[in-house]
């Protein structure tokens, strides 16, 4: 390495051959096993940093659902849906007004975690966060950082507790909205489970086990998630699509209507059949003529009219095809199962005339048909559904303002079609259909549904409507599973509701 | 060599020791500052609560720093010309270790409370590495006994596994009377002094012999054999202790040493596939085995059980985010059981703890220190006088930084999770004066020498040296 | 409160940038002593040529480049070995301390010489100084830079 003494003799260092490079690729080793460190701890502290930190078992998240009181959640009037009490070791737990609430107050357990608004609003209840990124920071030095919120609901426990009373032994929902806010003032969903039980320590396990194992679904939210055949009902939505979009007009009648009402319709081959209204002989009905007396010929018609692309178009102004923009996770109403090569997804022309009186592959939210019927009820603008009217945490009081979705109808149409409905409940015509869904002193409008199911048993008993029909203040939305015809259950229900409501709001 | 002669105090001044000195006690007093402030807020109390900084167990401080300015003036006054890097270094990270000892719930250690307790250690440790790196001058005592040294080692080892007293699952800790401690801690240094003087010694001899058995060249025989015994010793201890920390960390460290003595990769190629072989075999056949690497795979699969401990660990990580939750403010303290704090958490994650209240960038910085540790240990290696001092040098520092990478990373869920000690950093006496003493002879060992050369006559050792040397 | 929670980061941040100031500090006096070990001659301290060796071990004509302890004889241990029938297993001693070598006779049958006088101990070696050990002679000699 030093070259030689003398010319051709080679310098020999001592015979120590390369300790000190080892020791430097040691410690190159070394330096890459400490950024092999230091990589992992950028890994676990900034790249799943947020995932792991609101984790429901990190000890931050935990702590503060164990030791935090959450807010207490009241109706729109005050009363205490939901609160917070102590156990024998000093830790809180949660208490529930009734019942009836469950479907949409869901429950918070130490064991079972969350459910409905207890879920929805997990964090503005027990505090962990907040809107204001400041606050965010300044919290974590906080000795207790969680500033827990009370939430004030649009709900009214007196007619949810109706409306769940109403329904009695059947599986079905109840949507009661102000078609002028969107407040939702009752979102009921029977069977109804004890949540205080679940929220007890002392009987979680039991219950929970027993409420899971329940063939009857009683944690399914009916109103928000159960998917239901609409039948007749649906043909509002049809209405909306086919006089919106100007393919029919009030006027409009069907010349083949009156004979295939005896015979069938003929789509494509396939033979459509109606029979349930004798009393209109060989008359060709108009638009309002047909909603009384719920003509699936004539809805059929305007459906082929209207065309399956403007159908499923309209559909989804009203909400169809995606999840509803609300506080609790709704599933999703379709017109069709989708994927035809027809328009708007329709297989064909025979499935479109069907799903046009809501008997294809059509399935619906009880709060869809709610939005449906809120629709027309507000000259024709849709109003974004919610539950929350305000929270209040130390920091004030927040209240949420109604917003307007869309304007899906012009108003000149909205009234058309609720002109339509009110005859389907006071006419002399839609009468039959619609028994028990009058309320003296009130005009209501509406629409009964009898969903057939297929094979035997009982068809979905379905009735959507408003009052009061001149202006109206309240949507109603029913269903009730296997209830049989929708003048036979839901819209006795539905009269008994709404008269609740007109004592309850003094009208 | 007469002792009045090595006695005559001639004081050197060590102005980069003082001045890394300063910084780290500047970097102590302002994180002890924000944890007192920091706990105040968090407790309600009134923020000034009299004249001057406000800090967490001032006292505490005060003599820490004192001890290690101490230390310091004793190194100036012997006068040696010996490393100004590490005391600092060590220093600093000790003193994370008092905040962080003072900020955890003071119950996890009786008597005197967590936090005193720590500073008594870490008193103790830098009263060693003092000690250390003042007097000892010459490494016969270690060169000349290795095999002393190694049958004390093991007579340590063999006395643990048959006293030990069984803490948490794991048969650690030796009671003699009234002391207690880990022999495993100071396993590592005797193991270190033992392959030193064996590996430097037979060097020259073998880096050309190899010994053949069949097709395959194995190493030659006085390696083959400690290799065969270091493997047996490091997989009794997985079974009889069930310390799968202290068996990776000394095997690691012989490994290494192999290496840097021959130059071989194969060495250490077969070292560790006979390793991993043998942990293979004990995953069939030993349960604790088989957890801790369940856990290692998946912690969340069982992230209530099992897991709880390295999922916790992992989510303290989270927490802390890039800057920290700051210290004070995370949630170690929770409660020490399900839910929220992490068990043993002063002895096994401390590491968490302060990737928690830190964050990634105190993490860095931690890492950075032991790497400085390393490097420092490497270079007093390579330049020291002869093969003995060299591997003595690498092997120490590598105990402290291959200890520090396997607990880090333990933590930090790259290796499956032991149960060994952060260096300087845990909780605990064994750990912390053992690591002192490991300090102290990297700092001896970086003597350069007197100035002016002592007479010539001093040379006693050499010839003693020589007159053994060769068996 | 604000003013409070202020202080808190301020002290948190100062706190984790003492940490890399001395990280910093530290790095630098490391290169300092990199660069300063880049300056000096190599870890050579000096040189031994071989000036006779009638066993051909070492060869006349080779130069050792020495450490601070370099060990001669006929033992195969040594730093450099002596393959000669007049020299010892462990012969000698050469040692570099503060700025002088140092050659020291470990009881050998036949002795060491520097320029031709036999050392009784210890014997101080200035470089061009000619040792001699059974017929070997070696001549010690500065490093190279």
């Amino acid at each position: 390495m030093l070259g030689g003494t003398a010319p051709g003799n080679a310098v020999r260092p001592a015979p120590r051959p390369g300790i000190g490079a080892t020791l430097g690729r040691i410690g190159i080793a070394m330096s890459i096993a400490f950024g092999a460190l230091a990589a992992a701890a950028g890994y676990w502290q900034v790249w799943r940093a947020s995932e792991l930190s609101s984790a429901p078992d990190d000890a931050a998240v935990v702590a503060a659902g164990r030791n935090v009181v959450r807010g207490e959640i009241t109706d729109r009037d005050g009363k205490r849906l939901a609160w917070s009490v102590d156990d024998e070791n000093g830790e809180p737990y949660r208490k529930y007004l009734s019942r009836s609430i469950s479907g949409v107050v869901g429950y918070a357990s130490r064991l079972y975690g969350t459910a409905g608004l207890e879920r929805a609003y997990d964090a503005e209840l027990t505090g962990v966060t907040s809107a204001d990124p400041v606050q965010e920071l300044l919290k974590k030095l906080r000795s207790n950082p969680s500033d827990p919120q009370a939430m004030r609901t649009t709900l009214s426990a007196t007619l949810q507790g109706a409306a769940v009373k109403a329904l009695g032994g059947d599986s079905g929902a109840v949507v009661m909205l102000d078609p002028r806010t969107g407040e939702v003032l009752v979102l009921a969903s029977t069977p109804v489970y004890d949540a205080s039980a679940i929220a007890n320590p002392a009987t979680a396990k039991v219950t929970f086990q027993a409420l899971r194992a329940d063939p009857s679904q009683p944690f399914l939210p009916r109103a928000t998630q159960g998917q239901y055949v609409p039948g007749s009902v649906f043909k509002i939505v049809t209405a909306i699509a086919a006089l919106g979009s100007g393919a029919v007009n009030p006027e409009t009648t069907f010349k083949q209507q009156p004979g295939a009402e005896r015979g069938g319709l003929l789509v494509s081959g396939f033979r459509i059949r109606d029979g349930n209204h004798p009393k209109t002989g060989t008359r060709a009905l108009n638009f309002v003529e047909a909603t009384e007396v719920s003509c699936n010929i004539w809805f059929a018609l305007a459906g082929l009219e209207t065309g399956g692309d403007r159908l499923a178009e309209w559909a989804g102004r009203l909400g169809f095809g995606a999840p509803l923009p609300f506080d609790l996770p709704t599933a999703v109403s379709q017109v069709t199962g989708g994927g035809g090569d027809a328009p708007g997804g329709f297989k064909d022309a025979v499935e479109l005339a069907n799903a046009a009186y809501g008997q294809a592959e059509t399935l619906v939210t009880p709060l869809q048909m709610a939005l449906v019927a809120s629709t027309v009820a507000n000259g024709g603008i849709l109003m974004q559904p919610h539950l929350v009217q305000a929270f209040t945490g130390r920091a004030g009081t927040r209240t949420v303002a109604p917003e307007v979705w869309r304007r899906v109808l012009p108003s000149a149409v909205a009234g058309e079609i609720a002109a339509a409905m009110v005859e389907a409940v006071q006419g002399d015509l839609g009468r039959a259909y619609t028994t028990g869904a009058r309320v003296s002193g009130m005009t209501v409008a509406g629409k009964s549904g009898t969903a057939e199911l297929g094979g035997t048993g009982a068809p979905n008993s379905w009735f959507i409507g408003f009052a009061p029909a001149e202006n109206p203040e309240i949507v109603i939305a029913v269903v009730v599973e296997r209830g049989g015809r929708g003048a036979e259950r839901a819209a006795p229900i539905a009269g008994t509701l709404l008269k609740a409501w007109k004592a309850w709001a003094g009208r | 060599m007469t002792l009045t002669a090595e006695w005559r105090l001639r004081p050197r001044l060590r102005r980069r020791e003082l001045a890394l000195l300063i910084v780290a006690s500047l970097a102590l007093v302002a994180g002890s500052a924000s944890l007192a402030l920091t706990r105040r807020y968090v407790a309600g109390e009134p923020l000034t609560g009299g004249p001057g900084l406000p800090l967490a167990n001032g006292t505490a401080l005060a003599i820490y720093i004192g001890g290690l300015l101490t230390a310091h003036g004793i190194l100036v006054l012997t006068g040696r010309r010996t490393d100004q890097i590490l005391l600092p270094t060590v220093g600093l990270l000790g003193g994370i270790s008092l905040l962080l000892m003072e900020r955890l719930p003071q119950d996890l250690a009786g008597g005197l409370g967590l936090g005193t307790t720590q500073l008594v250690w870490l008193i103790g440790s830098i009263a060693v590495i003092t000690a250390i790196a003042a007097l000892v001058r010459s490494d016969a005592w270690l060169r000349l006994y290795k095999y002393t040294w190694a049958a004390f080692g093991v007579g340590l080892l063999l006395l643990t596994f048959v006293a030990g007293r069984e803490i948490n699952g794991q048969r650690l800790t030796l009671v003699i009377g009234p002391l207690s401690g880990q022999p495993s801690e100071l396993l590592k240094v005797i193991l270190v002094v033992f392959l030193a003087g064996y590996l430097s010694e037979n060097r020259a001899l073998l880096v050309e012999q190899s010994t053949r058995l069949g097709p395959f060249r194995l190493p030659p025989l006085p390696y083959l054999a400690p290799m065969v015994a270091m493997w047996a010793i490091a997989l009794s201890i997985v079974v009889v202790q069930r310390d799968l920390g202290a068996a990776l960390l000394l095997f690691a460290v012989f490994l290494i040493l192999l290496y840097v003595t021959t130059a071989r990769l194969s060495f250490v190629v077969l070292g560790l596939v006979a390793f991993v072989a043998g942990g293979a075999v004990l995953y069939q056949v030993a349960p604790h085995v088989r957890t801790r690497i369940d856990i290692w795979i998946d912690p969340f699969a069982a992230s209530l059980g099992a897991g709880y401990q390295v999922v916790q660990a992992l989510h303290a990580f989270a927490r802390g985010g890039i800057l920290g939750t700051g210290l004070g403010a995370g949630l170690p303290d929770v409660g020490g059981l399900p839910p929220g704090g992490i068990p043993a958490l002063h002895t096994d994650f401390p590491f968490a703890a302060l990737g928690e209240e830190l964050g990634l960038i105190g993490v860095l910085a931690i890492l950075g220190l032991y790497l400085v540790v390393i490097e420092r240990g490497l270079r007093i290696a390579a330049s020291a006088v002869d093969d003995f001092r060299a591997i003595l040098a690498a092997g120490l520092s590598l105990v402290i930084g291959v200890q520090a990478f396997i607990i880090a990373a333990g933590n930090l869920k790259l290796i499956p999770l032991t149960g060994i000690t952060l260096p300087f950093i845990s909780y605990g006496g064994s750990s912390l004066l053992t690591n002192g003493l490991v300090v102290g002879l990297l700092i001896a060992l970086s003597d350069r020498g007197a100035e002016p050369p002592p007479p010539p006559t001093a040379s006693r050792g050499v010839r003693r040296l020589m007159d053994r040397g060769a068996p | 409160m604000d003013g409070v929670v202020l202080s808190i980061w301020i002290l948190r941040l100062l706190f984790l940038a003492l940490l890399y100031a001395f990280l910093w500090a530290v790095v630098r006096v490391l290169l300092r002593d990199l660069r300063a070990a880049a300056h000096e001659p190599g870890a050579e301290l000096g040189r031994l040529a071989v000036v006779a060796s009638p066993g051909g071990e070492p060869a006349p004509g080779d130069a050792f480049s020495l450490d601070a302890v370099t060990t001669l004889g006929r033992d195969v241990n040594n730093t450099i070995v002596i393959d000669d029938e007049f020299a010892s297993g462990n012969h000698a001693v050469l040692t570099y301390r503060g700025r002088a070598w140092y050659i020291e006779d470990l009881g050998s049958t036949n002795g060491t010489f520097v320029n031709g006088s036999p050392v009784d101990g210890i014997a101080p070696v200035a470089f061009g100084d000619e040792l001699q050990l059974g017929n070997v002679r070696l001549r010690l000699e500065r490093a190279r830079r």
